[in-house]
């Protein structure tokens, strides 16, 4: 998957549409929006993710569905929306809404940050001196409620978090991806100081997680859509490489911000 | 049921601990492996069921026909979920 920017032109008009410039992840992605009715509410949508770099990975938005993938090809099909997704750009057809478009970004950024030791994962990031905790689980678990309790400004999503390698270590991206506590998002990045898989109870506790504990945990929260071995291969060696540096843990919870005395602990 | 084993070369694996994870790319679904059967995982590429007999009882000094029963319970286990296969044993 190419998304560098070294022989990507800049591309200033496609048949007379301004592209709209953003960068989530680090990764940065030009959308080609025609529709004024998708095209308003998106820049509202991703503005604390507007980019200057001007030459991001090509994402075209077409009004019909395609649904024939050909060869080279991810086609991905979400309810009447459709991604396809080549080397050098990306098409998204039959996008009506911002919450279409939103899902279909999600699914082109997981197959974007695989190849580059990164993932999106179901997960609440919340700062805490200058380190990202990142709170994680599925449906219900209390992301939201984590983020909640949260010092406002403090937390980078409340439900879909970005994690990927770089700079030497694992760092967590703010998203524009958020559930229940809506917000913009911020586009600031953090080096993650551990993984806590969230379970309700009747007191705060906090226990580490084993090797295959902490695979077992994360595997089925992170957001993944390829069917191929090799991008499951990729997953499971950026799970077991993240692992090995950055402690996983169960967190034991109520609802209120008494957990984070367990966690400093 | 002694023709060559095969694991189902569609998915994915890692070894944890000495344990198998595997996953398997078309329903996503993970599979965990115990010690024993991680061994198993390892161990039977290429190899008919008769040799895994004889490899078994030898090195860890078990009766033929115990290792036979553990070893089929085990094959037929991990060939249920499609996660090995056995070709046909040929004839002739």
């Amino acid at each position: 998957m190419h998304l560098g920017k070294t022989d990507v032109h800049p591309v200033e008009t496609l048949d007379g549409c301004v592209p709209l410039h953003i960068s989530i992840g680090s990764v940065p992605l030009s959308l080609f929006i025609r529709e004024r009715a998708l095209r308003e509410p998106a820049s509202r949508r991703y503005r604390e993710f507007a980019d200057r770099s001007q030459n991001g990975f090509p994402i075209v938005l077409g009004k019909t569905s395609k649904q024939v993938a050909e060869s080279g090809e991810f086609s991905y099909l979400l309810d009447d929306a459709e991604l396809v997704l080549r080397s050098q750009d990306a098409e998204f057809h039959g996008v009506r809404h911002e919450y279409a478009l939103d899902s279909l970004l999600r699914i082109l950024l997981t197959m974007v940050l695989l190849p580059q030791r990164g993932f999106l994962l179901h997960g609440a990031t919340v700062v805490r001196d200058d380190r990202a905790y990142i709170f994680f689980g599925r449906s219900g678990a209390g992301k939201s409620t984590i983020a909640s309790l949260s010092p406002q400004g403090s937390v980078l999503t409340d439900e879909i978090s970005l994690i990927r390698y770089s700079n030497g270590c694992w760092q967590a991206h703010g998203t524009p991806f958020w559930g229940e506590f809506r917000a913009a998002g911020q586009n600031r990045l953090v080096p993650v100081a551990g993984f806590y898989l969230l379970k309700q109870a009747t007191e705060e506790r906090v226990e580490i997680l084993s090797v295959k504990q902490a695979l077992r945990a994360l595997l089925p929260c992170v957001l993944f859509f390829a069917s191929e071995k090799s991008a499951h291969e990729t997953l499971l060696r950026t799970l077991l490489g993240l692992i090995e540096e950055i402690p996983c843990h169960r967190l034991y919870f109520r609802r209120n911000a008494e957990f984070w005395k367990v966690i400093a602990a | 049921m002694s023709g060559e084993i095969t694991r189902n070369p569609n998915l994915a694996w890692r070894e944890v601990d000495g344990a198998m994870v595997i996953i398997s790319p078309e329903d996503s679904q993970v599979h965990e492996l115990n010690e024993t059967a991680s061994l198993f995982w390892k161990h039977a590429e290429g190899k008919t069921l008769d040799e895994l007999v004889e490899r078994i009882s030898a090195e860890y000094e078990v009766a033929r026909e115990t290792a036979r029963v553990d070893l089929e319970e085990l094959l037929a286990a991990l060939g249920e979920k499609q996660l090995v296969f056995v070709a046909p044993e040929e004839k002739g």
